[in-house]
């Protein structure tokens, strides 16, 4: 009989094991790493934090918005005005981003509540053009198309460090408080909602409620992002309300799985690294990526997070049938 | 009097129309707390309108819903439900990217009920209709009487439930389905107290169930009383029949 000599790794632990190597690569990235992919890693986890927030507004809740770019802007600009035009500190700008997005994702959502689908994303979208265009033309408070020079939150040669843990940290809290939404009463709600709107409303969810707290928190959330980001890159410019900044978020969830808590974080992360990796093709990745949403959307609209449920689940399948036959 | 004090939902000359369509016409309808009530009517006759209307889904053109004496037509279809109602829709409809488990959980939540508690009656509800095997399954891999019987064992979930309005319990239902859906229906009667307003076509198993019957057409009622009476009565015939 072989003798069995090492202690046995159970499938729970293997799990736990991948996740602490994982967290400890990415703690022990910036000794490892150059400036250029620091600094391509903090862009990355920005874009953890909006595809993250629009998850749960679009996968989890059922509405589609096109207007989480222009939310990220609005707080950009609310903390970026305040502190240069104002002379407040940059973390009192910072605090007031969230709130001027979340009263504008009240606004918005409260002028959408009834719409669905296909009206929602256009209304949606026509709003963020509307604050892309407003903040091209207000050329004496925005500094218009020639950007507005937004003080920096770190300064000094360890800066690229600090805004990489700074941007981790805001992308790990973010993750694990939608991860705790999702898991909670209010994660029920949203997900009865997107289902079925009428069978949730007689069931006792006050639906209206949720629809727009799910607005004003994914609204909120960007909004934070948005002001982080301005005092990270210095200078926020109407670009940020491109479409492709929106396309973007979208092709970020769908690529690594929407509705998964995992998926817009992996899909940030691949897509925001592809993006620097293939620079010198231009445009052209987001000819790839798109063909790459279409595919998925009509063959395997779960994504990388589902592709790795099911390896896993094949896996354990495997194991479980050679138990048997042994 | 004391029939006065006993009345649970009374709808006062409930009229809904859609456009130029009059569905529901000067609708009066009284039920008693505890009774199991059929509500029966050939194809067209409102039925669905009125359960409705009387859940919020529609506001009535005119008249009104009271329930424990307190007019609720003007309530959202969330605020009905927490005053004691639940429904069902006739084509079953549940959280479809949801377990059996999480969709019982969800009537329990919005009243307040704990995760611990709500997750035992759930599974209690469930053994009972013989489902508590499939209790983490999703429900897209019901069968479709094992969807409606789940549809209509979530509602049970809240609690006190006073009213529950069924529409079309037994639509396309297996026979055994058919006889776990009597069986919980009854026993819910019985030992929660809960009022049962059936709309049905099949009128076996409305005459099994209970004990009054109203007969809609056009809008209204023509008949009202017990299944022996209401099918001796000729108006009834004539509804039936085209008449």
């Amino acid at each position: 009989m072989k003798e069995i000599s090492y202690t046995k790794i159970t499938g729970f632990k293997w799990y736990s094991l991948s996740i602490a190597a994982l967290l400890l690569l990415v703690a022990l990235l910036p000794f490892s790493t150059g400036q250029y992919y620091l600094q391509v890693f903090t862009v990355a986890f920005y874009y953890v934090i909006l595809a993250s927030s629009w998850n749960l507004l679009a996968g989890y809740t059922g509405q589609f918005s096109l207007a989480h770019h222009a939310f990220a802007a609005i707080g950009g600009y609310t903390s970026a005005l305040l502190v240069t035009n104002f002379g407040l500190p940059i973390w009192l700008g910072i605090l007031a981003a969230p709130l001027s997005s979340a009263l504008m994702g009240f606004i918005l959502g409260m002028l959408c509540l009834r719409m669905r689908a296909i009206y929602l994303a256009i209304a949606t979208w026509a709003f963020a053009e509307s604050v892309r265009i407003t903040i091209s033309m207000t050329y004496e408070i925005t500094r218009g198309d020639l950007g507005l020079a937004v003080p920096k939150l770190f300064v000094g040669k360890g800066q690229g460090v600090a805004y990489y843990y700074l941007f981790l940290g805001l992308a790990a809290v973010t993750v694990l408080m939608i991860m705790f939404i999702i898991r909670s009463k209010m994660g029920y709600y949203l997900r009865a909602i997107r289902n079925d709107e009428m069978v949730a409303r007689v069931m006792g969810i006050n639906t209206t409620r949720w629809k727009i707290l799910a607005f004003m928190l994914s609204s909120g959330i960007a909004g934070i992002a948005g002001a982080f980001y301005g005092h990270y890159n210095g200078l926020l410019t109407p670009v940020m309300i491109d479409f492709n900044e929106m396309a973007f978020i979208v092709i970020m969830v769908v690529i690594g799985g929407i509705r998964s808590i995992a998926g817009p974080l992996i899909g940030a992360i691949l897509i925001e690294l592809l993006t620097e990796t293939f620079r010198e093709f231009g445009e052209i990745r987001m000819v790839v990526f798109a063909l790459a949403v279409i595919a998925i959307a009509r063959l395997y609209n779960e994504g990388a997070m589902g592709t790795i449920r099911q390896f896993t689940q094949w896996i354990s399948r495997r194991k479980q049938a050679r138990e048997g036959v042994n | 009097m004391e029939k006065e004090n006993n009345e649970l939902l009374r709808t006062e000359n409930l009229t809904k129309d859609f456009g130029k369509l009059r569905a529901v016409d000067n609708l009066s309808l009284s039920l008693e707390k505890g009774e199991i009530r059929g509500l029966i009517g050939p194809n067209g006759s409102g039925k669905t309108t009125v359960v409705n209307l009387i859940t919020g889904v529609y506001r009535p053109t005119s008249g009104g819903v009271y329930f424990s004496g307190r007019r609720i037509d003007r309530l959202s279809p969330d605020n009905i439900t927490h005053e004691g109602i639940m429904r069902t829709f006739q084509v079953a409809r549940v959280f479809a990217d949801m377990s059996v488990l999480e969709n019982m959980l969800i009537p329990a939540f919005t009243q307040g009920t704990s995760r611990r508690e709500a997750r035992h009656r759930a599974q209690e509800l469930l053994d009972f209709c013989l489902l508590g095997k499939l209790s983490n399954e999703p429900t897209r891999n019901l069968s479709g009487g094992q969807t409606m019987l789940l549809q209509i064992v979530r509602g049970f979930m809240r609690q006190p439930l006073k009213l529950y309005l069924l529409d079309e319990p037994f639509a396309g239902v297996h026979p055994a389905i058919k006889d776990v859906i009597i069986n919980t229906i009854q026993k819910m009667n019985r030992e929660e107290g809960v009022t049962f307003l059936i709309v049905s076509h099949e009128l076996t198993t409305i005459r099994r169930l209970c004990s009054r019957i109203s007969v809609l057409h056009g809008g209204g009622v023509i008949s009202e009383g017990t299944m022996r009476e209401v099918a001796n009565d000729p108006r009834v015939i004539d509804s039936y029949l085209g008449g």
